[in-house]
């Protein structure tokens, strides 16, 4: 029996009690608890916003903690600095891939801590590439050439580059932050027997993931956070998903999306024979106004790729784009606009606000022509169209002369997608319309696609979020590998099945 | 609508999408088409222009090299551990004009009687001044090297005039002559020198910990930091290595032309090219400094044979231009991303 452990119970290898934390204002941590049994595989999830980060980073090192105090092996670090934090042996392995894309795995490897000759400041390249070598083989059983370049990899590739490097450090506690984003399942579960033979070694695992079946699978423990508060931590094994869902989103996932009755009119999209090489085959698809179509697949699978040459971003070999039963003069974007299409891209921050103008401005000015009198601005009309999408977004900005840079993230957003939403459009493409936002502003995001579609309009949802699209949708198309493998109700299909769909399962094993 | 509430599930981002052999085969193309080229260049001009291939002119050759070439070894210094991002990565655009003020310097130091190791010590204290202040501007004030070294190349541009009234500065002394002659061979000292200092720098850039440091510092900064690297002291270091070797092709400049003389802001594009250039022979495509010292020889040879075939020396800086474009294009396209 050890006394250092309040609870006097398992020794915690990590104790996390009453974090407080501002940032400008905003309360991202609210007196967050987290213990971490020594040993244990300890999953931590929430919301976007909920704190993880804010929480990891407190533990890194990277910002100090308001209040709280943060206590490792049960002693208290009251200042923890990422040299510091290193010395405990608590290291983490990223999810933006922290690697130098022109350098050897060896390389990456030993970066910091490169064997010597001699004990002369001389690299030892040799010795560097062969126990690379070793350290891939034994811990991973993989044969990665230790003289390969790292930008030439496989993500996973890259993820195990990361996790030697953090093993050469010999952690004591190891955090995983989304480590499977970019994994494909197969690297999925050989990432899973890596975590479970690190935790034989009685290393203590952090895991922090979006993907809540992940957590079942691996984790001893989870936290949830919400709001910047440990909601709870529970047995992921014996509780249900449902239940961890609604510790995260605190309201009925079935209320986060409208059901109103909607009724497809004509085809306001008629898509048939589309091909573009290399991108997709045949596809064919309609889309009715006043109707909600979602569109999923793997990055690759091509989806993205036909809601481009819809939009005439991207040129298409084959087939026929008909917008209300006419063919689109011309392929390109401007024709699109024309033709009454809108496109919400994906990476709106990106390409869709100037942070220095105002909402108003950001808001109008795809759309300008529309107040437009002679060659001059209504502006009084141009104000009552932006206090209305203010309204209706439910966009948080001190008044509509207030620069966009002054708004927080998901703001932002819904200012990108005020702007194209005020153009009042017969087609709607809408590239993962609440990647980033959160769970608050979707519900807003999602009323709002109700609504146009209940004005008319049809709309086409590209997203990963499948959930997301069996609320929202009428009808779901699922592509793989370039051609439309599932196109039917939403009503009539789960998520399973729809990723199933998606990755193939079933059809054929791709290496 | 699944009765049973599920998890956030989603797909995974991206998957199988196997790395391109493409960009390999590319990469290979661009390195086994530069050496041709150097070849073709080498061979043209061996045939079409008269004396080219004569002893004497390919040590001149070296000779002419040697200026640009130890330039472009310390802009390459910059270019590591900036990355060679074109817009934001490192470069030193002061590096031909630091050689302009260096220059007169250690003339004028000379020209008033002090011996070799003074005027040495002032030209060398001089380049590393010019490289500590490119150093604090891009580091601690976070301007853009671009914009920067900018700033520092009219600095220095300024102080050569003063000093020199825009005139030439004539000097003499014991160790200009050595670095004017030749070795038993017939090789010129300067491009001893010139190899000298590469072999130098090869060492610490390719051999030592410090010089692997460097590579990531410029490669993935965040990946630097991350490893707990001193992100900072290695940019300034870069500077200033870059200012000390002006300081050091300043005292050749001085040696070729027997004093100081206007107008070495012209070198300024060979010295971008030069360094540029280099990438391309390197597999990673990075800065290396056995590359440079190939385009530094690539290089001279154009100019030269420009020179002996009589085609306007404007000529050469247009193909210089086109080199950079072509380079640049090169390079960003194949160069390996992180993902």
């Amino acid at each position: 029996m050890t006394t250092q452990s309040p609870s006097g119970a398992s020794p915690l290898a990590l104790e996390m009690r009453d974090l407080v934390k501002d940032f400008a204002g905003v309360r991202a941590l609210d007196h967050a608890n987290l213990r971490v049994g020594r040993g244990s595989v300890h999953g931590l999830i929430g919301q976007n916003g909920a704190g993880k980060s804010t929480l990891i980073k407190l533990l890194a090192g990277i910002h100090a903690p308001d209040a709280g105090t943060i206590a490792v092996e049960g002693a208290v670090q009251s200042r923890l600095t990422p040299h510091r934090a290193e010395e405990l042996g608590i290291h983490f392995i990223h999810q933006d891939r922290l690697l130098v894309p022109t350098f050897t795995v060896a390389e990456s490897l030993f970066l910091g801590a490169e064997p010597r000759r001699f004990g002369l400041p001389w690299l030892n390249g040799a010795a560097m590439r062969r126990r690379a070598a070793a350290i891939l083989r034994e811990t991973f059983g993989v044969d990665l050439p230790a003289g390969a370049l790292v930008g030439e990899l496989s993500a996973a590739q890259q993820q195990l580059v990361q996790i030697s490097r953090a093993l050469l450090n010999r952690p004591k506690i190891l955090v995983f932050d989304e480590p499977t984003a970019a994994l494909v399942r197969r690297e999925v579960d050989s990432l899973f027997g890596v975590i479970g033979r690190l935790r034989a070694q009685g290393i203590t695992i952090v895991y922090i993931s979006h993907y809540l079946h992940e957590i079942g699978e691996i984790c001893d423990a989870v936290t949830v956070l919400r709001n910047g508060v440990d909601v709870g931590t529970v047995d992921p094994r014996t509780t249900p998903t449902a239940d961890l869902v609604s510790m995260m989103v605190a309201r009925d996932i079935h209320d986060m999306f409208p059901r109103r009755q909607r009724t497809a009119g004509p085809p306001v999209l008629s898509v048939t024979g589309l091909r573009a090489a290399g991108a997709f085959e045949d596809v064919s698809l309609t889309v009715r106004r006043g109707e909600i179509v979602g569109m999923t697949g793997l990055v690759g699978s091509g989806a993205k790729d036909v809601l481009r040459c819809v939009f005439g971003l991207q040129r298409p070999d084959a087939g026929r784009i008909e917008i209300d039963g006419a063919a689109l003069r011309g392929r390109s974007p401007s024709a699109a606009v024309g033709g009454g299409l809108a496109l919400v891209p994906e990476d709106r921050r990106g390409h869709g606000v100037a942070l220095s103008l105002s909402v108003r401005e950001n808001t109008t000015i795809a759309s300008l022509d529309r107040f437009a009198r002679g060659p001059l601005i209504d502006r009084s009309a141009e104000r009552a169209e932006v206090d209305r999408l203010i309204r209706e977004l439910a966009i948080k900005t001190p008044g509509r002369e207030a620069a966009v840079r002054n708004l927080s993230g998901g703001n932002q957003q819904k200012v990108v997608l005020a702007k194209w939403l005020s153009r009042q459009s017969s087609l709607y493409l809408l590239d993962e319309p609440t990647v980033g936002v959160d769970v608050g502003a979707k519900v807003e995001i999602y009323r709002l696609i109700d609504e146009l579609a209940g004005k008319g309009a049809g709309i086409l949802v590209l997203s990963a979020d499948l959930l997301e699209l069996l609320g929202l949708c009428d009808r779901i198309l699922v592509m793989y590998r370039g051609r439309i493998v599932h196109d039917g109700p939403a009503a009539a299909t789960d998520s399973d099945s729809l990723l199933m769909q998606a990755t193939g399962a079933g059809v054929a094993v791709h290496a | 609508m699944p009765d049973t509430v599920q998890s956030h599930i989603a797909l995974p981002v991206d998957v199988s999408a196997p790395r391109s052999r493409g960009a390999d085969t590319a990469r290979t193309l661009v390195r086994a088409g530069s050496l041709l080229a150097f070849v073709a260049v080498f061979v043209a001009f061996a045939v079409a222009a008269p004396g080219f291939l004569t002893a004497g002119n390919l040590a001149n050759v070296v000779g002419q090299v040697a200026v640009i070439g130890v330039l472009a070894l310390g802009m390459t210094l910059v270019v590591v551990g900036g990355g060679n991002d074109v817009v934001r990565g490192g470069i030193d655009l002061s590096v031909a004009n630091t050689l302009g003020l260096c220059a007169a310097v250690y003339a004028t130091v000379l020209g008033d009687g002090w011996g070799d190791g003074a005027a040495l010590a002032a030209t060398a204290v001089t380049g590393l001044l010019v490289g500590a202040v490119n150093a604090v501007s891009v580091v601690w004030l976070g301007i853009l090297p671009l914009l920067a070294t900018l700033a520092a190349m009219n600095i220095c541009a300024g102080l050569e005039l003063v000093l020199t009234h825009n005139t030439v500065v004539a000097a003499s002394s014991p160790l200009l002559d050595v670095l004017a002659g030749e070795f038993p061979a017939g090789v010129p000292v300067l491009g001893e020198v010139l190899l000298g200092v590469a072999v130098l720098l090869a060492v610490v850039l390719h051999l030592t910990p410090a010089g692997l440091r460097l590579y990531a510092v410029g490669g993935h900064r965040e990946a630097a930091r991350a490893a707990g690297l001193p992100v900072a002291a290695f940019v300034a270091a870069s500077y200033l290595g870059s200012g000390l070797c002006a300081s050091v092709a300043s005292v050749l400049s001085v040696a070729l032309l027997s004093g100081s003389t206007t107008g070495s802001g012209d070198m300024l594009l060979a010295v971008v090219v030069t360094a540029l250039l280099g990438v391309v022979f390197s597999r990673r495509l990075v800065a290396t400094i056995p590359g440079t010292l190939l385009s530094a020889l690539f290089i001279g040879l154009l100019i030269n044979g420009f020179q002996l075939l009589n085609i306007s020396s404007y000529w050469v800086n247009g193909v210089q231009g086109v080199l950079i474009l072509l380079v640049v294009a090169a390079t960003s396209m194949l160069r390996p991303h992180a993902r």
